[in-house]
């Protein structure tokens, strides 16, 4: 190699390293200027999104397993501004399937992105399943076609729907007072509303989780699973739950009554297995909340509404008695027709006297004078002890939003009167919610253990049921006191021949009829009806209290109330299989056996 | 004497040509071959990636279907429903004279619907390995300065 050559090569070198370092230095400096960190930063949006995924809202079903609130798809139909090609297709087919203006619609498809206007528009949201197969149809159609000649195919490109999950209620109004609502139409900041889904509406929704979803292949990786809401199995049973509120409507119909309530309860455990209130919304439609409930119209009056509960109360005042000792089932009183007691006269619902009777005729002829002696008797410090131990002075805690109560008053409350000791003793002066009477009457029912009442049975958590044990609240009385005074309320029944009774089976209870106060004082013509009732009695499988509000063809729960209870029972041991005395008796059948018919 | 030695062992131009040639195409193929695998593996894994994407949206599709099943099935077996084919079918509900009640000797009534299984056992697992042949120096100093420091209790005096 000659030196030419030589220093060629070696020219050739030099110019070669100068440009590749100037390239380098270049590509190094690109890298650092202001228009590059914009640009990197400007291109991230395009690497991934991260979005919130909220997880499906946990289901509700019955104590048999049976849908009461679960989820489906609908769609959000929206514009990709940048695909449209055809906005007068796009027009003409959102205005005759999804029923949208088609000025409105074009206006929105003809519009220039970006400049201020946006990418995509969202037309409508909550579209069903159906009318997005009618679109995929269309689609699928259009796409088949072939163009002859010069002829422009139609098409909906830039037309897009997006699945996503909404509440739904398969059973429509069916007991909605017991679930409440989820606001589902806010699909972000939804919450529930009332009843279940207020109170376990953290639970159900799940945690919500950000997520980083890469675009860039080299990137992906698994989207984390997020677990959906905590699924509910309830107390409620669907069947009777329907029964309880069919008998409840027929009953306002046939009473003439503003509005009623009807709770089963099953006090050895404190189950609820029906809660039947009016009015009911149907939670699909929950928006129609504010016409249908007026203020101040509680959304479940059996744990909302507070009421003068009347003679039906009478079942704790015996209760205290009894289990204090004051009196047994054979004591015997005089009743004159009226008792004085702080410069007030109590009198009897038939304003006679019944002269000597024993306890469990106080009881069957309902007399508010031999109640007031109890009470008497007793003395305030023990008749109030034992109404807080039934837990009249706090709200049960069941586990559904929008629990009331009103304050028990007490001996040297500013509110409280000597007399209130009296009126007190046969429920009036007193405020009780129905679910309080059930759970108190309740502990009657299950040897002295009062129950906190509930609602959910179990829950389906990460997969996997737990299921929620019973809670005792207290054991106001003793066990001997409680089967005493269901002898007494057994006895009261049949000796009255109560409209109550059911053929074949043994049933305990006590009617109610509750004055209402208004501003001129407590009105005589607009009662409150009650009845509670249990059985079978050695053996209570339910509890039924019933509430009708002001009814119009008798005052007197017990030719108001009585029948619904009947009605109500002989329907209920069918749909519980609780067979009649003699079968259960003599075979001694489980409580729940095999039936079959004729 | 010296250099004419040297220059006698001095290789040929075309062979020292040769095996720089040799040399280049070596490191070219080693490079080919590296961008190669390099390729095929993130080629792969963006195929796996984007199957597991795609078996993801299969999923949350099937999850949808599924809800949408369920509420379906609970609007064809809602009460309201059952009770409209109940009438068209001119059924009634049963009264009570009307059950027979039959003995089943050993009967256990279900206790309710079984929607998902009970919680499982969480076992603790016992390690195969005892820490003597795990633990580090200072692992095994500082168990030890706990273990006896567990053992002085409140009342115990030390001498």
């Amino acid at each position: 190699m000659n030196e030419s050559m030589k220093n060629r090569y070696l020219m050739i070198c030099v110019i070669g390293t100068v440009v590749a370092s100037v390239i380098a230095f270049q590509m190094i400096r690109i890298q650092h200027i202001d228009g590059a960190q914009q640009i990197l930063a400007f291109s991230e949006d395009y690497q991934g999104v991260t979005r919130m995924i909220y997880p499906d809202r946990g289901n509700i079903y019955d104590s048999q397993g049976r849908l009461l609130a679960g989820n489906e798809t609908s769609y959000e139909i929206g514009l990709d501004l940048n695909s449209i090609t055809q906005p007068e297709t796009i027009a003409g087919i959102a205005a005759s399937i999804l029923e949208l203006d088609y000025a409105k619609v074009l206006g929105y498809a003809t519009m220039t992105p970006g400049d201020g206007n946006p990418v995509y528009v969202v037309l409508d949201d909550f579209v069903s399943k159906d009318k997005i197969e009618q679109l995929v149809t269309i689609k699928e159609d259009y796409s088949k076609r072939t163009a002859r000649g010069n002829e422009v195919l139609p098409n909906i490109d830039g037309l897009l729907w997006t699945p996503h999950s909404q509440r739904t209620y398969p059973e429509g109004t069916l007991a909605s007072n017991i679930l409440g609502f989820y606001s589902y139409l806010d699909r972000t900041g939804g919450i529930g509303y009332f009843g279940l889904e207020e109170a376990y509406d953290s639970q159900l929704a799940g945690t919500p989780r950000e997520v980083y979803i890469a675009f860039d292949p080299q990137r992906l990786s698994t989207v984390e699973e997020v677990p959906p809401g905590v699924s509910l199995v309830l107390t409620i049973d669907r069947e009777i739950q329907s029964l309880t509120e069919k008998t409840l409507d027929e009953a306002i119909d046939w009473s003439g009554a503003e509005g009623g309530t009807i709770l089963v309860y099953n006090p050895e455990d404190g189950g609820v297995i029906a809660m039947a209130t009016t009015p009911r919304l149907d939670p699909n439609d929950y928006w129609d909340y504010a016409e249908l409930f007026p203020n101040p119209l509680p959304y479940n009056t059996a744990i909302s509404q507070t009421y003068e509960p009347g003679s039906v109360f009478k079942v704790i005042t015996m209760a205290s008695a009894l289990d204090s000792g004051e009196v047994d089932r054979d004591t015997r009183f005089n009743d004159p027709g009226y008792f004085n007691i702080g410069g007030a006269t109590i009198y009897n619902w038939n304003m006679g006297g019944w002269g000597d009777v024993d306890m469990t005729e106080c009881l069957q002829y309902s007399l508010n004078v031999c109640m007031s002696w109890l009470a008497t008797e007793m003395g305030p410090d023990t008749f109030y002890t034992y109404l807080k131990n039934f837990g009249f002075d706090r709200k049960t805690g069941i586990d559904l939003g929008g629990e009331n109560h009103w304050p028990l008053k007490l001996p040297g409350d500013s509110f409280w009167y000597e007399v209130d000791l009296a009126t007190n003793s046969f429920g009036q002066g007193i405020s009780v919610t129905p679910i309080q009477m059930a759970m108190a009457i309740g502990a009657v029912a299950n040897d002295g253990r009062m129950m906190a009442p509930h609602l959910v049975k179990s829950m389906i958590i990460d997969g996997e049921q737990y299921n929620v044990d019973p809670v005792v609240v207290g054991t106001p009385i003793k066990a001997e006191t409680a089967h005493i005074l269901t002898d007494m309320l057994v006895d009261s029944l049949e000796n009255e021949a109560s409209n109550a009774l059911v053929n074949g089976y043994s049933l305990a209870g006590k009617t109610g009829t509750g004055e209402i106060a208004t501003e001129f004082g407590y009105s005589s013509s607009e009662t409150n009806a009650s009845f509670a009732g249990w059985g079978p009695a050695e053996d209570p499988k339910f509890l039924v209290y019933v509430w009708l509000e002001k009814p119009s063809i008798s005052i007197w729960g017990s030719e108001v109330a009585a029948p619904v209870f009947s009605d109500l029972v002989s329907k209920l041991v069918v749909l519980m299989d609780i067979p009649p005395d003699n079968v259960r008796l003599s075979n001694d059948i489980n409580s729940v056996g095999q039936k079959g018919q004729d | 004497m010296k250099k004419d030695l040297l220059q006698a062992y001095k290789q040929a131009p075309w062979r020292t040509q040769v095996q720089w040639v040799g040399i280049f195409l070596l490191i070219v193929v080693a490079v080919a071959a590296v961008a190669g695998l390099y390729l095929f593996i993130s080629g792969r894994s963006a195929a796996t990636g984007r199957r597991i994407q795609n078996l993801e949206s299969e999923v949350a599709e099937l999850q949808r279907q599924n809800n949408d099943l369920q509420t379906q099935l609970g609007e064809i077996s809602s009460s309201r429903s059952l009770n409209e084919r109940v009438e068209s079918l001119n059924m009634r509900p049963l009264t009570p004279n009307e059950a027979i009640y039959l003995e089943v000797p050993g009967y256990i009534p279900p206790s309710g619907p079984s929607l998902a299984p009970p919680p499982s056992i969480k076992e603790e697992r016992t390690p195969i390995l005892l820490p003597e042949f795990t633990d580090t120096f200072i692992e095994w100093i500082s168990s030890k300065l706990k273990a006896d420091t567990q053992t002085l209790t409140p009342t115990e005096v030390q001498p």
